[in-house]
């Protein structure tokens, strides 16, 4: 197999920002025998997907494993897609520029609906065909991974399977089980036959839609011990600037908190901590081997660890001389204590204060499970502001089941309030340099959460409660900013749609659509043109709701959380009822642990506080 | 403050692929590297510290550079051969340092003093030959000035100021070419001497492009006239 760096090299002198294209990073691994190869893609732009924590570790994981090198791809920006297409350039991995049509496996991490149409331009540019039953033999497995996994149906004509769930230890089962295929001289049907007997594999063609009970059924995979699974510890150092240009370090995973709009705290169920020795230790040797000067510790909830204040103050100390910093992704106002802001902002202030109240009023913040009281939110800006913080973003949704048009007003009265408590403990001559950002976006239901059921509201009803929020917003210190509601209704009908959708999908990339995550290049017209054309209404789609005796189309997909479960706590939902954490307090019986469920437990460093 | 430092100057490199580094993409990559080699890097004082180094003259994204200057400061002496070897291990080869040697704290920073460039530009393509390309050379620094239009602003270099060397062309294949350019950087801003070589090639109606561009030295002009490199 050979490099195509020649030819590529040519054309970078007039794209823009070539370092996306070169490689040779520091901690790059470059294999030379190789009997397998594998491509790790990610669907957007190289200085987005440089960020991913999967593709990072799946490829430290695959590139351990004899005679199987790991190369990662991302979607050239258009600039380099003409000139690769004019000269007749195909898609190719970064390590050692060969095709990735002559790869053995292309895994593609699904992060975000709005990078589905880069899929297929990818694809397309690798010179395969989109569409599974067009490939054979002589094309890569196509196989998906990643969060928007669990909704498949959508793309499940372009991947020939998908792992469902937590790859670190699936990827290999995989690979190994394609070698053996290899070897045997199998067909692409027998391969993916054999593939899917692996736990956690969905191959979508051995599925019929909308046959719940006579389909196939697929359970995540999971891993049970977090400091078993160490994450990258010398991850690929980028030379562009990237998005989370720093070390990140899982410090947990899981969030048991529950709210009821939150994919990923039903999916990646149950919480499972890494101790205070492998956290410090990994952030020491992942900086020692980057010579990054800051590092995150990433999870879904990291002020939830329990052992949070005292990594941090081994840290500070570990650090002190060095310019390191570290960041916390986002601090939460229910556990961000004033012992917190005062660890944080010694370990250097660049973490930006973000507090996520969601919900304008304590209604409907019981209703989403917010557990968010205004009390805490008002004590944790005193705190931060008294630590030093001039700014706080606040996100918010609108379009919540039950929502009214006073919920709505509240989101105004709520952030004045906010307002109000920063400048109270703000020295008078700062005061004029408090600010309060404030974003709001619509409520895109999800599959696998309690509000799976519900569609989302319509596109004039969005602008209406716009408008009635911009009215009860304070007018001066607040920084007011949308989520773009024609992308919501998007993420919305790839996030709940069937295997029909693909078809739109499809016409809405042969139109022209790729990068839609990039607000300058997303057009719904081009999508509602592509779907029409398709005999779909994406309105229509963005607005269904489902039954309790549907077939869900992704019910064959499971993370472990009962349907039952669900559909309990969207029953609570409308009655206004909040379900406890249950890493904080008794088991509320989502079903993901035990035996009975996944055969994982919850992991606890210590005993959680702070609630 | 900066009497107790020690400023090491370093002369790296970037080449190769990583000359399509832009010059921000080129620092970090450095800096990163020096924390790798866990050289004593001073960190500047204030809300943001960060490792204390300045850089030579910028290169265009695309442009080789044979010998880069960077000056690091130090808290203690180390031999300048041992952070050379730490560096070269810490840093990928396009990018590792080859010379390494303390300077005077008084001495002007590196972005003022390298005003001097020596460039070799690569001319590949159709009609190019070496009297070809120097008789497009010469008609263009026979007009005495070359007016630029960058980003809608002028520029005008006076060629005799800009280029204190003669160009010299060497032929390095069939139709390709090697032009050598020095230039001098005013307060005008830098010439490109790419841009220079093909102006002159479409002024004089010749079909060939510019393939490569290489800062083979960077140099500071001394009081006296004459040019001496910063180590
Ligand atoms: S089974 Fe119980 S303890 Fe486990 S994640 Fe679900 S609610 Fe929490």
């Amino acid at each position: 197999m050979s490099s195509v760096w020649e030819r590529v090299e040519p054309l970078l002198g007039t794209v823009e920002r070539p370092a996306r294209y070169l490689n040779s990073e520091w901690n790059a691994v470059h294999k030379d025998a190789t009997e397998y190869r594998v491509a790790l893609m990610y669907p957007d732009a190289y200085e987005i997907g440089m960020a991913n924590q999967a593709i990072a570790i799946l490829y430290e994981r695959l590139n351990a494993i004899p005679g199987v090198s790991a190369e990662r791809v991302f979607v050239p920006w258009v600039d380099m897609i003409e000139r690769m297409r004019s000269a007749a350039v195909g898609l190719f991995t970064l390590e050692s520029s060969v095709l990735v049509r002559d790869v053995d496996l292309l895994g593609i991490t699904l992060p975000y609906e709005l990078t589905y149409t880069n899929i297929l331009e990818a694809l397309d540019l690798a010179g395969l065909p989109v569409r599974a039953d067009q490939r054979d033999e002589t094309h890569p497995l196509v196989v998906g991974g990643g969060p928007c996994v669990f909704n498949p149906e959508p793309v499940a004509p372009f991947f020939d399977a998908f792992l469902i769930g937590e790859g670190e230890q699936a990827v290999a089962e995989i690979v190994s089980a394609h070698r053996e295929a290899l070897a045997g001289g199998l067909s692409r049907p027998d391969t993916l036959a054999r593939i899917a007997c692996i736990d956690g594999v969905y191959v979508p063609s051995l599925h019929e839609p909308g046959s719940a009970g006579r389909g196939v059924r697929v359970t995540k995979r999971v891993v049970d011990d977090m400091d078993a699974c160490r994450g990258p510890l010398c991850p690929v150092v980028p030379y562009m600037d990237v998005v989370h240009d720093r070390v990140a370090v899982e410090v947990l995973r899981g969030c048991t908190r529950g709210c009821r709009f939150c994919q990923a705290g039903m999916v990646y169920r149950p919480v499972r901590e890494r101790s205070a020795d492998t956290v410090v230790r990994d952030v020491l040797e992942g900086l020692r081997c980057t010579g990054y000067d800051e590092v995150s510790l990433t999870s879904l909830s990291t002020t939830d660890h329990s052992q949070l204040e005292e990594v941090l103050r081994r840290l500070t100390r570990r650090l002190e001389g060095t310019g390191v910093t570290v960041s916390l992704p986002s601090l939460r106002a229910d556990a961000f204590g004033v012992e917190m802001a005062r660890l944080v902002a010694g370990a250097g202030r660049k973490s930006g204060l973000t507090l996520a109240p969601e919900a304008g009023t304590q209604r409907l913040r019981d209703v989403i499970n917010k557990n968010v009281t205004e009390e805490d939110l008002l004590s944790a800006v005193e705190s931060a502001f008294r630590s030093g913080w001039r700014r706080v973003k606040l996100y918010f949704m609108l379009g919540l089941p039950t929502e009214t048009d006073d919920d709505v007003r509240g989101i105004g009265d709520l952030t004045a309030k906010v307002l109000r408590a920063a400048r109270d403990v703000t020295p008078a001559d700062q005061r004029g340099s408090v600010r309060v950002a404030v974003s709001v976006s619509t409520l895109v239901p999800k599959a696998h959460t309690p509000f799976q059921w519900q569609g989302q509201i319509p596109r004039e009803e969005i602008e209406r409660r716009q408008a009635v929020l911009r009215e009860s917003m304070p007018r001066k210190g607040v920084d007011l900013s949308w989520h773009d509601a024609d992308v919501s209704l998007l993420e919305a009908v790839l996030a709940r749609s069937g295997r029909e959708a693909a078809d739109g999908i499809e016409a809405a990339w042969r139109a022209g659509a790729r990068f839609d995550a990039w607000t300058e290049r997303f057009d719904l017209a081009v999508w509602r043109e592509a779907f029409s054309s398709a005999g779909m209404d994406i309105d229509a789609m963005a607005h269904r709701s489902y039954e309790r005796e549907d077939v869900l189309p992704w019910g064959h997909i499971t993370s472990g959380v009962a349907e039952d479960y669900l559909w309990a706590e969207y029953e609570r939902a409308l009655a206004g009822e909040a379900t406890p954490d249950c890493s904080f307090e008794a088991c509320t019986g989502c079903g993901v642990c035990g035996p009975a469920g996944l055969g994982v437990d919850m992991v606890l460093g210590g005993e959680r506080r702070g609630r | 403050m900066a009497g107790d430092e020690f400023r090491l100057r370093l002369c790296c490199g970037k080449r190769g692929r990583l000359r399509f580094l832009s010059h921000l993409e080129y620092s970090h990559a450095f800096e990163r590297g020096a924390r790798r080699a866990a050289i004593p890097y001073s960190v500047t004082k204030g809300f943001s510290p960060h490792m204390k180094a300045a850089f030579g003259p910028a290169l265009p994204v695309g442009t080789q550079g044979l010998r880069e200057y960077i000056d690091v400061w130090l808290t203690r002496y180390v031999a300048a051969e041992t952070v050379l070897a730490a560096l070269g291990q810490a840093l990928p080869g396009d990018l590792a340092p080859t010379e390494a040697g303390y300077a005077a704290a008084k001495e002007p920073s590196l972005g003022a003093a390298c005003t001097i460039g020596v460039y070799e530009v690569r001319v590949e393509g159709g009609d190019v030959a070496q009297d070809i390309v120097s008789r497009a050379l010469d008609d263009v620094v026979g007009a005495g000035v070359w007016q630029v239009e960058h980003k809608g602003k002028t520029k005008v270099f006076d060629l005799a100021e800009s280029l204190p060397k003669e160009m010299d062309v060497r032929s390095t294949g069939e139709a390709e070419v090697v032009v050598g350019v020095t230039t001098r950087m005013g307060q005008g801003g830098s010439l490109r001497p790419d841009s220079l070589v093909s102006h002159a090639l479409s002024r004089a109606g010749v079909a060939g492009a510019v393939t490569l561009v290489t800062r083979l030295d960077t140099l500071i002009e001394t009081e006296e006239g004459t040019f001496r490199r910063p180590i």
